[in-house]
């Protein structure tokens, strides 16, 4: 971007050749002017010029003889006025005159790059380009970062169709992993408002107002949550919100009757199951930690989703390396997705990724702990 | 005329002029003035039933009531003291529950407020100034907090009823 | 250039804008100092610089601004502005638009404007003394050089954010229409236009000589920028009446009062600079009004701008501009003020005349105008004032101004038809009786039959359509009496030879008259109100609506509900209303769309409000007669101002006109006027 300081100095440089310009060329045409006078500069040859100029018009006819004759007169007494007037040509010549264009000269030479570069370097983003929408669309697709694309062309397409309820339903979970929280509660809405209550829909709906209330489930996620549950008692995500509200509300007692349900109907194998139990566990006060507070059941749908998502990373990171936390994030992700060797591999790379430096890795190493990973996978790296 | 009796006579037009504008603004003053007043303001000073004023707050969420040939019924509030408004029309763009509002009429005896007037003129940011002032002065208002709801994902989430216990 | 050469320019445009912009400072500021010191030392060589300095800060700017609207065109998140006011939805005529539609743009804007007629001026050398030119010049930079370092330190329009968001937060619904595209600017020409009368008033100021040349030399500048002033403010009531869907016309509201007194002020200072031309008198009085006017018109601009007050039109809400904007009201109006009181003593007082003289009106005229700018000066400021100083929250509406702007506005158009008929320096009240007599029967004709046809109805509706009629005859009358001969055809060609300013006055005051049958007319109006359910009727005056069907509508970044509406007259259909609520979900907000009619220069209203779970939905209908009138008066009068500026006399001195301008018959469009 050093392109933009020589515009700048072109800009700059024009700027002061145009003030310099009229002083350079004066004394050239005074010389060629008799009476030493540039004919427009000077009161008596501004009123010579008008009185000319009347003569012209009244003799095209453009002027009526009465109203020219008028002029004529007005014109003449201050042309009388205006020579008669004294001192002011005077200053056009001789020694003080150049004194002063020299130092007019050095005026502008100085103050005008002087104030544009001092402002601009205030307020001015020299090394930041243009971004026009466009390009970055089409920059967004061909560096694969598609997503954000993506989103903006599903967002273009319901700002012109905003009562596609399934258009809102798709971008609604895409926002919520992109962390715009707030714009996934108003899809949510909307997919409401257009196709109707869905267990399905209306238990994300919740897990969006909860994940903007930074895991605080408040009453309005509560309520849907029970529209939910109102639909399919089964469901697995508002029976658990419901219980973790309970709880949040200090009625131990009905958490505890609810996760016991929970725990009670679930079938061995569910995803779910431990996090039902940690939370049993801590009602119970025999828990040694607080259980994440993540949602315990993903929804299909979702779950292609993070798995493509989880998997690029992986790719981008395997291929170009990343910053520790982003392997960490690689790593907690293949545990929430329940891909235990994936996890294990991951943390294998990062460990040689990283070179074995223990500061850096330390985030890596602590959601290895966290996750039950790190024995496991450090006995195994160990031999 | 002498060049001065003219003087005199243009000095006494003008004067004529002026003292007549003057006292057309003094008496328009008294006579048409509208006060702003919040409804902390009218239950407390008790303004006189027949008083017009204008009446700013929030609408009060759930108050509003549509009745037959366009009468509408809505509550107004700054959070401490709430009145019950009438009015028959259509309401501007930006009239929704909970959010601020001017009105301008005559309180009934009754205690009810009878508009003939309400304000579509907003900011930006959907609040009127003498109600965000009016809110201020009840302690109830955020800086920020109404621009917010013109810009989603910023600022802080509205009052939503937390069932919070950490 | 090649593809990849473009792009690379592309790349860095928006910065070499704000670069630029820096520069028109660094320019503004040479500008400021030049000319001034040379006139001092009477040095014409030096006072040349003004000229190219001009046109360079205009240049300057011009690129800056077309930067920024590059900008706002191709979408580029990464400048606030355009996040916080585009959407990349959005149409372009609204992209373009919303570069203005916002505080730093239309600051933009205005600094545009102002340097266009700097850079005029400056080319305008054999219309203006050079003297006056150049201290002119100076004191136009200095107005810039202050409002482009408001700009660059409190609202920076090329601010950046990076990394840029992927969206913006759209236009405020209620600016995206096509009446706000093109009402700013044309405001923004008429207020801006002022600050050349100011700059003049100051030179004569620190020159110490004003004379017939100096009225002659600002007058083509003032009648310009009044021209815009109106027309622009008769856009912005004609936006209002359709776009806020409750079918006024004036509000009296802060903002729209913030553009009528410079517009009082600046048709005062209209008039008094004829009377300055003319007879070398109101000189002192002359250049105060210059001085107020555009102070006004910098008061419209801090009211708007500042956020003290709060309506559709305030747009920013920043206590920091409002104090700069409140040091540079201090710095020009003080300190003009100041000067004015240092230096008026020793202007030379000029041209006596007697009360009753053509001098006399336009005296009564600049009185009445004054006096009514100043009630509503004092009717807008007075909620500040006492707000500030009580804490009492109150509101001056509508019945205020009423009470005090129609009692003084009716006797100045009861004087206007004299004021064309007295003689200079000298009038006879009864001759101009005489001649006016045949105005003042047939007004009063068209009074009765008005009272008679509206039997019953409001009195003061036929009485303004009386003196409306009266202004429009008085204006012809005026014409016929300068034109009569003794035979027809010698009577229309002396009509043709007429000065074409006689001819503008003529159709300006007309104007007046057309604005004002419109505005009494409405007296008439008739307002319905009710829920309708599918195939309900509604009746305002002679019409009635008929609900076909409520449907939804989709447009580019809104959707909206509109309402189909049959309008019959006597049974008989004229014409389909279709009003409609557009909802703009970027902004979650909803906006009316009036359906309007024309019917002659009366017009059928509907909007439309909530709708019910049944189908049925809220109309709002009026009848509104003869409404039209009041924007097409000020048209008229625009274009009288418009005739006037194209009078040989403004350019005695000036280049002569290219043959093929010069046979062009008619007005001139007032935009094409200034430019010599």
């Amino acid at each position: 971007m050093t392109a933009i300081w020589f515009i700048f100095a072109l800009m700059t440089g024009l700027a002061v050749l145009a003030l310099l310009w009229p002083m350079s060329r004066r004394p050239a045409l005074a010389a060629a002017v008799p009476e030493g006078e540039a004919r427009i500069a000077t009161e008596t040859g501004f009123y010579r010029d008008q009185l000319r100029e009347i003569d012209r018009d009244a003799a095209r006819g453009l002027l009526a003889e009465p109203e020219a004759e008028a002029a004529r007169a007005e014109a003449a007494r201050r042309l009388l006025r205006a020579s008669r007037e004294p001192g002011r040509p005077a200053g056009a010549f001789g020694e003080p005159a150049l004194r002063r264009r020299r130092a007019a000269s050095a005026f502008a030479l100085s103050t005008v790059p002087l104030v544009a570069l001092l402002i601009y370097g205030l307020y001015g983003s020299p090394d930041l380009p243009a971004q026009p929408q466009a390009e970055r669309l089409a920059h967004a697709r061909a560096a694969g970062n598609d997503l954000a694309a993506a989103v903006t062309q599903i967002e273009a397409h319901l700002a012109k169709a905003p009562e596609d309820g399934r258009g809102w339903t798709v971008l609604a979970p895409v926002y919520l992993r992109l962390g715009r929280v707030e714009d996934a509660i108003k899809a949510y809405e909307n997919s409401l408002r257009i196709l109707g209550d869905d267990p399905g829909r209306l238990a994300d709906y919740g897990e969006a107002l909860v994940a903007a209330g930074d895991g605080v489930v408040s009453s309005k996620a509560r309520d849907a949550f029970e529209r939910a549950l109102k639909q399919d008692s089964k469901a697995v995500k508002p029976q658990f919100y419901l219980a973790r509200a309970a709880e949040q509300d200090g009625n131990r007692g009905e958490a505890r009757t609810r996760y016991a349900a929970m725990a009670a109907a679930a079938p061995p194998e569910a995803p779910w199951l431990p996090m039902v139990r940690d939370s049993l566990a801590r009602l119970d006060g025999t828990a040694p930690a607080a259980a994440p507070a993540t949602g315990p059941a993903i929804g299909e749908e979702q779950r292609g989703m993070i798995r493509g998502m989880v998997e690029g990373l992986a790719q981008r990171l395997a291929e170009k390396g990343g910053t520790p936390e982003e392997w960490a994030r690689l790593v907690r992700s293949f545990m929430v997705l329940g891909e235990r060797p994936k996890a294990e591999a991951a943390l294998a790379q990062a460990r040689t990724a990283l070179g074995g430096d223990a500061g850096r890795l330390a985030p890596v190493e602590e959601v290895a702990r966290e996750t039950g990973l790190g024995e496991a996978a450090g006995a195994k790296a160990a031999p | 005329m002498t060049r001065r009796r003219r003087r005199s006579v243009l000095i006494l037009v003008c004067g004529v002029v002026l003292a007549a504008a003057l006292g057309l603004v003094l008496s328009a003053m008294r006579d048409t003035i509208v006060f702003f007043r919040s409804p902390t303001e009218v239950a407390s000073q008790k303004v006189a039933p027949g008083t017009r004023f204008r009446l700013g707050g929030l609408v009060e969420a759930g108050s509003l009531k549509r009745e037959a040939d366009g009468k509408v019924a809505f509550s107004v509030t700054d959070t401490g003291s709430t009145v019950a408004v009438r009015y028959r029309g259509l309401l501007p763009d930006l009239f929704r529950e909970g959010q601020g509002v001017v009105t301008e009429g005559v309180l009934e005896p009754d205690g009810t407020f009878r508009a003939d007037t309400v304000l579509a003129k907003h900011d930006e940011t959907y609040m009127p100034r003498e109600v965000a002032d009016a809110l201020k002065a009840q302690g109830r208002w955020q800086e920020g907090g109404a621009a917010a709801q013109g810009q989603p994902g910023q600022g802080q989430p509205g009052p939503v009823s937390r069932t919070a216990v950490k | 250039m090649d593809l990849n050469a473009y792009r690379k320019v592309a790349l860095v445009l928006i910065e070499v804008g704000h670069y630029a912009l820096a520069l028109a400072l660094a320019l503004s500021l040479t500008q400021m100092v030049m000319p001034v010191w040379a006139s001092r030392a009477g040095d014409p060589v030096l006072r040349g610089v003004a000229v190219p300095a001009a046109l360079a800060t205009f240049a300057c700017i011009a690129f800056a601004f077309a930067a920024l609207t590059y900008a706002h065109v191709t979408s580029d998140f990464s400048v606030q502005n355009v996040v916080e006011n585009s959407h990349s939805m959005k149409p372009l005529i609204y992209k373009i638009s919303g570069v203005w539609g916002n505080h730093e743009g239309s600051m933009m804007l205005w600094v545009l404007i102002l340097a266009l007629f700097g850079a005029v001026v400056a080319l305008a050398r054999n219309a203006v003394p050079p003297t006056l030119r150049a201290n002119t010049l100076g004191v136009q930079a200095a107005i810039t050089a202050v409002f482009l370092l408001f700009i660059l330190t409190t609202s920076n329009p090329f601010a950046r954010l990076n990394p840029a968001p992927m969206e913006g937060r759209d236009l405020n619904p209620l600016l995206q229409d096509p009446g706000l595209a093109i009402h700013p600017p044309l405001l923004y020409l008429g207020y801006v236009g002022f600050s050349i009368t100011f700059a003049f008033a100051i030179a004569a100021l620190i020159e110490g000589r004003i004379d017939a040349a100096w009225a002659r030399a600002v007058r083509p500048w003032t009648l310009a920028a009044w021209c815009f002033l109106t027309v622009g403010i008769a856009m912005g009531s004609y936006w209002a009446y359709y776009e806020l869907g409750w079918g006024g016309w004036w509000f009296w509201d802060p903002v729209e009062n913030a553009s009528l007194m410079p517009w009082l002020a600046g048709t005062a200072l209209v008039h008094s600079t004829v009377v300055m031309e003319k007879r070398d008198a109101l000189k002192v009085w002359t250049v105060l009004l210059a001085i107020l006017t555009f102070s006004l018109s910098l008061l419209g601009t801090f009211l708007v701008r500042s956020g003290v007050l709060t309506s559709v039109h305030t747009f920013a809400t920043d206590p920091a501009r409002g104090t700069f904007i409140l040091g540079i009201l201090v710095l020009f109006i003080g300190g003009s003020l100041a000067l004015y009181a240092w230096r008026a003593p020793t202007l030379r007082q000029g041209g006596l005349f007697a009360p009753i003289s053509r001098e006399g009106a336009l005296v009564m005229n600049n009185l009445f105008l004054s006096a009514a700018c100043a009630t509503v000066l004092v009717g807008t400021l007075y909620p500040l004032a006492l707000e500030s100083l009580t804490g009492e929250k109150i509101s001056v509406g509508p019945p205020f101004f009423n009470l005090t702007f129609l009692p003084l506005a009716v006797p100045l158009l009861l004087v206007v038809p004299f004021g064309q008929t007295l003689s200079w320096k000298r009038g006879d009240l009864a001759a101009a009786s005489q001649r006016l007599f045949v105005g003042f029967a047939l007004a009063l004709a068209v009074t009765l039959i008005a009272i008679a046809v509206t039997w019953g109805g409001p009195v003061g509706a036929p009485l303004g359509i009386g003196l409306g009629a009266y202004l429009i005859l008085g204006a012809a009358l005026e014409i016929v009496t300068r034109a009569k001969g003794k035979t027809l055809s010698l009577s229309l060609r002396r009509a043709a030879g007429l000065p074409r300013s006689a001819w503008g006055t003529a159709l300006a005051h007309a104007g007046v008259g057309v604005t004002v049958i419109g505005i009494a007319a409405q007296a008439w109006s008739v307002e319905s109100l009710a829920t309708l359910p599918r195939g309900g009727e509604l009746r305002a005056g002679p019409y009635v609506a008929v609900l076909e069907g409520v449907l939804p509508r989709t447009g580019p970044n809104y959707t909206e509900t509109v309402a189909h509406l049959t309008i019959r007259e006597g049974g008989d259909p004229v014409g389909v209303l279709q009003p409609g609520k557009r909802f703009y979900a970027s902004r979650n907000m909803s906006v009316s769309e009036a359906g309007l009619l024309t019917v002659g220069a009366s017009q059928v209203y509907a909007s439309v409000g909530e709708t019910g779970a049944d189908g049925s939905v809220g109309i709002r209908l009026y009848y509104k007669p003869l409404v039209l009138l009041i924007w097409l008066g000020a048209v008229v009068m625009a274009l009288g101002g418009g005739l006037s500026l194209t009078d040989r006399r403004f350019r005695v001195g000036a280049p002569a006109l290219k043959p093929a301008a010069r046979d062009a018959a008619g007005p001139v469009p007032p935009h094409s006027v200034p430019a010599e």
